[in-house]
């Protein structure tokens, strides 16, 4: 147990240091998960105001203002790549070192996940910070709500990560699924609440995205920190799902894992 | 131009197969821009002034221009890049043709005028929904500014690959592009005064998006500019000078000659 | 050093170091032929070709020995090597390495097993060398001590003193190689599986590594099997030699005894003191070459001192060699032997595409 501690925080050293290297290229992607959200709000806002009430989808502009700033951090702290980078690793042979080494994989994955995490907040939190000082958010958050929250966000990022890295598994099947990364993509955006607040879905894709991981990932957290969510048997069952989550994905992991690697053909590049 | 099309084409159709399943892909964008656009408008009737119709052309000038985008500056663009990486620009440079012209034409990727078209066939319904027709005025002023806005968008992509000169570790400055272009995908009435402004003068972002799909509709409701095509041509016109100036600053310190 | 949960398979040390029974590895390479019909068609019903990268391998080797695989591209040297180093599962058959089941990919066999691709980079690129090390001594859970033992060691033995504090990306091949070599060194492995380890090295430096390895396998006794196409680096290295084509083995022995076997000829080198017309060589051997006063003879071994005496006799010599035919000319004849022996149809051609055998 210790020897994966070990072999896990060299991985994160090497990879902060390597993050600092690219921390051009890294502060490039980072302003992606700035502006959409900041770009999804002006646009809400612009529908509630269109509204006789004030108000789409049972937010007002504050509420909407709320939500964006949280889903800006929580998408930030949910960012991972693997689903997009798996198939490349495996076509250019680049994975046969790794599948070298006494521990899986996924731990480097998720120390270069985590080390970009890192490098990336000294520049995201002013970033929050100035959002919300421009769009002044209306929040409703009692101090449980809050607590709740933040262990929310935190199993959120970890879902994201794990749920990322089984679906990249599919490329050691179909190595050349470049869309793949896409759906995923694009259904984490539209059932978990990024590109709308769930209340603003149709019936039947709320159904849907309801008994979808993607909703635990980033509405659910949202949700919750703004103050929406008032019921605290509510909120607790919710943290509840999404450890569920967590464990279902890792027991699909571990079964998944080892039938993928009986498929890697080793390809030399 | 057209060798370099043909051979691209060329290319594609040794793989066919591939070729179905990236137009599966461009269609599958287009249906979730799409998806998008309805779950607005089940929530509200209007963004500022914008209905559904006016999204729809603003959806296909938005896909239009990225897929144009796509096909001839983001590969012609990436492969400068490399080349400035790496050194083998200069192969470039001996070329008898003037540089800017290669590095600019070489590359054309030809399945992505699938989704030039794709967006075109948005914006005409679009544009249908709302009026009844497409009128001709309206239409041929359109083909213009979206070609302004084209001439636009590759004078800034050109600027951004020269900065690569200096910042020859950035390969991902394209990022830079795509980032204030998310916000081309809604109509710039959306947003505060100040930021409508920084995305007119600063970032002529409401000259690529914007302004093209209000000239199709010719609805004041869009609120766009009367002298707006003028406008777009003056701006495509002084950004193609600045940034052939600036890629030319950029090839004299590359090749040592400025300090 | 090994955690303390005990490793599925134990070791055995009666056992060999490596055992290789039947080990087999097909591929199945799909086949579509051009055009849009089949495209559409290949959605619904693809068609395979099986390739047999490795066919039924069976030997064993001793802790400590050196081992050659010779083989031409596509032989299938490198799929048994991935097999045997975890990476690829096989077919049918079975191994056993340091008495561990090699793909059952156990932490505890990985930490004893080392593989060296040559074109593949073990090491961060744009960090400097030593945090690699350090990175790879966390991983694989070498404590502090042995670590700095180690890599004194081995930084001595190859010379790395100036090169740890560069960034990777800043060395150049030769640096890069030997410290690829030190970072699969560093938790002391007792089999090392190196693929064409000098490919796209200068000569010099090839000489070095090899130089190494030898060195390596004297002072540690790691068991080494190393597969190459440089004839020089396996007659440097290797006395016991693997001749593997079509995924079939086709030698196993000591290198003398492969001449011996294949080719037991000698080569006869003479140089005249005068041009000479007219005189039959080809009666009495096979003419490797001719050039004025020049001739390169290949002889049978078992005549070649008669053959010698008769030109001896017969013309003007003014110097004459014999040697044992280039190891090239050897292996040469080992494959084109098998392809007439052989001829049952089971000419699967490499599978294309990135070298899914070798």
């Amino acid at each position: 147990m210790t020897h994966v501690v070990r072999a896990f925080l060299a991985y994160l050293r090497a990879a902060i240091g390597v993050m600092f290297q690219y921390r051009g290229e890294i502060l490039l992607w980072a302003i992606w998960g700035l502006i959409n959200p900041a770009v999804l709000y002006a646009m809400w806002s612009s529908a509630a105001e269109g509204n006789p009430g004030g108000e789409a989808a049972g937010f007002t502009r504050g509420q909407f203002a709320a939500y964006y700033f949280i889903i800006m951090i929580v998408g930030h702290l949910a960012t991972a790549w693997d689903v997009y980078e798996m198939g490349y690793m495996i076509r250019t042979g680049k994975l046969s070192p790794l599948l070298l080494r006494p521990i899986l994989p996924i731990w480097k994955s998720l120390a270069e996940n985590v080390a970009y995490k890192i490098a990336t907040l000294l520049f995201v939190v002013p970033m929050w910070c100035i959002f919300a000082w421009l769009v002044t958010p209306t929040f409703d958050t009692a101090m449980w709500q809050f607590g709740l929250g933040a262990a929310a966000v935190l199993l959120a990022a970890a879902l994201n990560f794990i749920l990322g890295y089984v679906v990249s598994l599919v490329a050691f099947w179909v190595t050349k699924l470049d869309a793949l990364g896409e759906v995923y993509f694009g259904l984490g955006m539209f059932l978990g609440g990024r590109f709308a607040p769930l209340d603003a879905l149709p019936e039947p894709v709320r159904w849907i995205a309801d008994g979808l991981p993607f909703r635990w990932m980033f509405a659910f957290p949202a949700e919750l920190l703004m103050g929406r969510i008032t019921s605290q048997t509510e909120a607790l069952a919710g943290i509840g799902i999404q450890a569920a989550w967590i464990v279902c994905i890792i027991v699909a992991f571990k079964i998944l894992w080892t039938v993928a690697v009986k498929r890697h053909a080793a390809v030399s590049g | 131009m057209m060798l370099f099309a043909r051979v691209s084409v060329q290319n594609i159709a040794a793989y066919r197969f591939d070729l179905v399943v990236r137009i599966g892909v461009s269609l599958m964008h287009i249906a979730a821009e799409l998806l998008g656009v309805w779950i607005i408008f089940t929530n509200t009737q209007t963004l500022k002034g914008w209905q559904w119709q006016h999204m729809l052309v603003l959806v296909g000038v938005y896909r239009i221009i990225a897929g144009g985008i796509r096909m001839s500056i983001v590969p012609n663009m990436r492969k400068v890049l490399e080349e400035i990486r790496e050194g083998t620009l200069d192969f470039v440079l001996l070329r008898p043709v003037n540089a800017q012209l290669l590095v600019s034409i070489r590359e054309f990727v030809v399945w992505r005028v699938a989704d030039v078209l794709i967006g075109m066939a948005v914006a005409a319904v679009g544009c249908v929904e709302l009026i009844g027709h497409i009128p001709v005025v309206s239409a041929l002023i359109f083909s213009l500014m979206l070609a302004a806005g084209f001439v636009i968008v590759y004078s800034v992509w050109l600027m951004l690959a020269t900065l690569c000169f200096w910042f020859v570790r950035i390969q991902n400055i394209e990022m830079v592009f795509w980032n204030v272009f998310e916000a081309g995908r809604f109509p710039i009435v959306i947003y505060r005064p100040w930021v409508q402004w920084l995305l007119t003068f600063v970032v002529p972002l409401a000259f690529i998006t914007t302004f093209p799909a209000g000239a199709l509709l010719g609805d004041p409701a869009t609120q766009i500019p009367v002298m707006a095509p003028v406008y777009a041509v003056g701006m495509a016109m002084v950004l193609l000078l600045l940034s052939g100036w600036f890629w030319r600053f950029g090839l004299r310190h590359y090749s040592g000659a400025s300090a | 050093m090994y955690s303390c949960r005990m490793p599925q398979s134990l070791p055995d040390n009666t056992m060999a170091h490596i055992e290789i029974d039947n080990l087999s590895k097909t591929f199945r390479v799909p086949e579509r032929e051009g055009g849009f019909r089949a495209s559409i068609r290949s959605i619904f019903r693809r068609k395979f070709r099986e390739v047999r990268a490795v066919d039924h391998v069976s030997l064993s080797v001793e802790a400590g020995e050196i081992v050659g695989f010779l083989g031409p591209n596509g032989a299938g040297k490198t799929t048994t090597l991935k097999m045997l180093s975890g990476l690829l599962h096989p077919t049918s058959g079975s191994a056993r390495v340091l008495g561990h089941i090699p793909w059952r990919r156990e932490s505890a066999y990985l930490r004893k097993i080392s593989m060296l691709m040559g074109q593949r980079q073990q090491m961060q690129w744009d960090l400097p060398v030593l945090d690699s090390f350090l990175v790879h001594g966390a991983v694989y859970g070498i404590s502090r001590q042995d670590y700095r033992k180690t890599l004194d060691q081995l930084v001595e033995l190859l010379d790395l003193g100036d090169v740890l504090k560069k960034q990777v990306r800043t060395l150049s091949l030769g640096e890069r190689m030997k410290c690829e070599i030190c970072v699969s060194l560093l938790h002391r492995p007792e089999v090392l599986f190196l693929d064409e380890p000098t490919i796209g090295v200068d000569i010099t430096m090839q000489a070095r590594i090899r130089e190494f390895i030898a060195n390596y396998n004297r002072q540690q006794g790691a068991t080494i099997i190393l597969t190459s196409h440089y004839m020089a680096d396996v007659t440097a290295l290797c006395k016991r030699i693997i001749v593997i084509d079509h995924g079939r083995l086709l030698f196993d022995g000591v290198l003398s005894d492969l001449s011996e076997r294949l080719a037991p000829f000698k080569v006869i080198k003479i140089d005249l003191t005068k041009e000479l017309d007219g005189y039959d060589f080809a009666v009495l051997g096979h003419v490797l070459a001719r050039d004025g006063r020049k001739v390169v003879l290949r002889v049978p071994k078992g005549e070649a001192a008669a053959i010698t005496a008769r030109l001896l006799t017969d013309l003007p010599v003014l110097d004459l060699t014999i040697e044992d035919p280039p190891i090239e000319d050897v292996i040469e004849r080992a494959f084109a032997n098998r392809l007439e022996q052989v001829d049952d149809g089971t000419n699967a051609p490499a599978p294309d595409g990135k070298g899914a055998g070798s």
